[in-house]
């Protein structure tokens, strides 16, 4: 049974194509990559997939159900600029925010839900800070306060739009152990991706997009130059070189 | 003088001042989440948008033969009317954003005047037609809260404990949908259904609200306390009681002066008539609130930021002294180490004598030097700015040259953390980049 399962999944903006006829399957407890140059959809497939856009045509599946029946099952972290950070709201509200889902109307988080909050908040190591307004965190801080929201949703399928976009490394390094972990406890979990550098060691599947599907698989199979070649055609040769010569240049050999 | 806890009690005025007050609160409540969803807007062309269907309910009254007497039935039929007017108005700037894509500014302007220019062409027919509701006409323009009655407090006390009740219930769904729209949409909070309560509670803000204040000031009590709770905290439960307690005050005070203020100049002017109205001086209040709020509040206000900028001023001062004694190496006299700096000779005659005074530095006739303490005070700022620079032309490629200038600002910036991080990042370097070595932690 696949975690998650998309066929013949189409996006327009307007009257333009964004995404054409996508078809793939990823099993449960997977790290996955989505990989593309700028505009191919990555996000916008993200978004179709958990119905904040809707495709003109196709059909998603999580473990063989919709997603109506699986909405508390899926945990979402927008990009970090889609939310107004100046709003009256502290670390902790803003994590506590993750258990809203689960709640019945007109119940509110109780202690609870608050201590539960603060052990993810000591998981993303911003327990010092849980007081702090949000706009007073740094950007990866902030990453890292969304992450412990969407661990707080206990999900079985998490969706991270460009959570490593302009964050500093010991942030990056402690979001990607978190989601590692998690897929040891058989989540699934897609990533955004734009850093190429760090593909192979991050993620064990990617989706290779642009606009078509080019890959979909395991990373050793998939993230081969030749896919690259096709997913981000002249761009990427320039890109290979300047790859080549830092691997070159920073391993000492000339 | 009146003592001010008659306001609550006498058959006179205990009606203004708790109609005041009611319509203060629920319109500050409601501008709180009108305020951080940044549609201030909106709260201004709705008031305007319940104008006509307000005339309109007096039009009806006096087609029907009734009096300004019946105040009950005259009050029910002048907030029916005003409500499906704003709401009218509402489902108008909805249609012309989405289905004509016009942008929301026009949009909402677009809708005042068109509006309140249909109110104001009935009120004239008001005018002609039933002369005697004209008075009714003109209150809810500029609002006239002296004529408020009991009927109208019992009236609006019902409306504001259900705006009340219906935040209470959906505090979380409010919360998360203002902050967070897309997220809320993942979890399955009900978009289309929160977004109606809040526009309902809009329109009840506006008809409660426009008796007092009249439809032309009743945006300034959605965002006058709004903003001025902001000030005061991060919390989004505590804006609302804050912010409607700052409404509260101003509904009673707005009553208060008025009513003292006239009497005070009723006394000097015995042969003039002033009088001064509530409504205008309840929306002074609040902008006063507001405006003091910008400036004095703790955390926020303009006065303690400037406090705070003029305290780093002088700690990067005393730094820079603490640096310059370092460098040198020896004891310097005033005039050597006014040279370094760009404050004048009694600035740091006192910066001396601070440092003095915290020990860390010390005075042998007419030569200052470094303490134990201050050497190591003065090491740490020197490892700051050495550290940054590294930072600088390593990391962001930015020429040798430039580093120095942003480093003289790091310095006095970086914290503790920011320093291990730096530290550990940069792999304890020993050396900057132009050479100088990088004193140990």
């Amino acid at each position: 049974m696949s975690a998650l399962q998309v066929s013949q999944l189409s996006v327009n903006y307007e009257k333009t194509p964004v995404l054409w006829d996508i078809n793939f399957a990823i099993p449960q407890g997977k790290l996955v990559g989505i990989i593309g140059p700028n505009g191919a959809g990555k996000s916008t497939l993200m978004k179709a997939v958990i119905g904040l856009i809707t495709p003109i045509s196709g059909k998603v599946d999580f473990f063989t159900k919709s997603l109506k029946q699986m909405r508390n099952s899926i945990a979402y972290v927008p990009q970090r600029e889609s939310v107004d950070w100046d709003f009256p709201v502290t670390i902790l509200d803003l994590v506590v925010m993750g258990s809203y889902g689960s709640l019945p109307l007109f119940k509110r988080p109780g202690k609870q839900e608050y201590l539960k909050a603060e052990n993810y908040l000591k998981k993303v190591g911003l327990f010092e800070l849980k007081d702090r307004q949000i706009s007073q965190l740094s950007g990866g801080q902030q990453q890292r306060a969304f992450i412990a929201r969407a661990l707080m949703q206990d999900a079985q399928i998490y969706f991270l739009d460009e959570p490593f976009a302009g964050i500093d490394h010991s942030s990056e390094k402690i979001i990607i152990d978190i989601l590692k972990k998690l897929t040891k406890e058989n989540k699934t979990i897609f990533v955004v991706h734009h850093d190429l550098n760090t593909v192979e060691s991050y993620y064990e599947w990617v989706i290779l997009l642009n606009m078509r599907l080019i890959g979909c698989g395991e990373t050793k199979e998939v993230f081969t130059n030749k896919n690259l070649q096709s997913a981000y055609g002249k761009n990427f040769s320039l890109f290979d070189d300047a790859i080549k010569l830092s691997k070159k240049i920073s391993t000492g050999l000339d | 003088m009146e003592s001010p806890l008659n306001f609550f009690f006498d058959p006179i005025l205990r009606a203004p001042t708790l109609g005041s007050m009611l319509m203060c609160l629920t319109a500050s409540l409601v501008g709180v989440i009108v305020f951080l969803r940044k549609r201030s807007l909106l709260g201004e062309s709705l008031s305007h948008a319940s104008y006509p269907g307000v005339i309109l309910g007096v039009v009806i009254a006096g087609y029907i033969g009734l009096s300004d007497q019946n105040e009950a039935v005259l009050s029910l039929l002048v907030l029916i009317g005003g409500f499906f007017s704003a709401l009218l108005g509402l489902y108008s700037i909805n249609f012309l954003e989405n289905n004509l894509k016009i942008k929301a500014d026009s949009a909402l302007c677009v809708i005042l005047s068109t509006f309140f220019g249909v109110g104001i062409t009935l009120a004239s027919f008001v005018q002609f037609n039933y002369t005697n509701l004209y008075r009714q006409v003109q209150s809810y323009l500029y609002g006239q809260a002296a004529t408020m009655t009991d009927i109208n407090v019992i009236i609006y006390g019902i409306l504001t404990i259900f705006v009340i009740v219906t935040i209470l219930l959906f505090l979380k769904e409010i919360q998360v949908l203002t902050f967070d729209r897309i997220f809320s949409k993942t979890i399955g909070i009900p978009i289309v259904v929160i977004d109606m309560i809040f526009f309902i509670l809009i329109v009840l803000a506006v008809i409660i609200g426009i008796r007092s204040v009249g439809v032309v000031l009743m945006s300034a009590m959605f965002i006058a306390p709004a903003s001025a709770a902001r000030q005061y905290t991060n919390s989004f439960s505590k804006m609302f009681i804050i912010a409607g307690f700052f409404g509260l005050l101003c509904g009673f005070l707005g009553n208060y002066l008025s009513v003292e203020i006239s009497q005070y100049l009723a006394h000097i002017y015995p042969n003039e008539r002033v009088s001064i109205p509530t409504g205008p001086l309840i929306v002074l209040i609040a902008s006063l609130v507001c405006f003091w709020s910008l400036l004095f509040a703790p955390r926020q206000g303009l006065l303690f930021r400037i406090v705070r900028i003029a305290k780093f001023k002088l700690q990067t001062l005393e730094e820079n002294v603490l640096k310059t004694l370092w460098r040198r190496g020896e004891p310097l006299t005033l005039k050597d180490i006014q040279a370094y700096q760009n404050g004048n000779i009694f600035t740091m005659w006192w910066i001396l004598n601070l440092l003095q005074k915290r020990k860390f530095i010390a005075k042998s006739s007419h030569t200052y030097y470094l303490t134990d303490i201050g050497k190591i005070v003065a090491a740490k700022i020197v490892r700051l700015h050495r550290l940054w620079e590294v930072y600088l032309a390593n990391y962001l490629e930015i020429g040798v040259e430039k580093v120095h200038k942003s480093a003289e600002e790091m310095e006095h910036v970086l914290t503790p953390e920011l320093e291990k991080e730096l530290t550990a990042f940069l792999q304890d370097p020993v050396l900057d980049p132009h050479h100088q070595p990088i004193p140990a932690k």
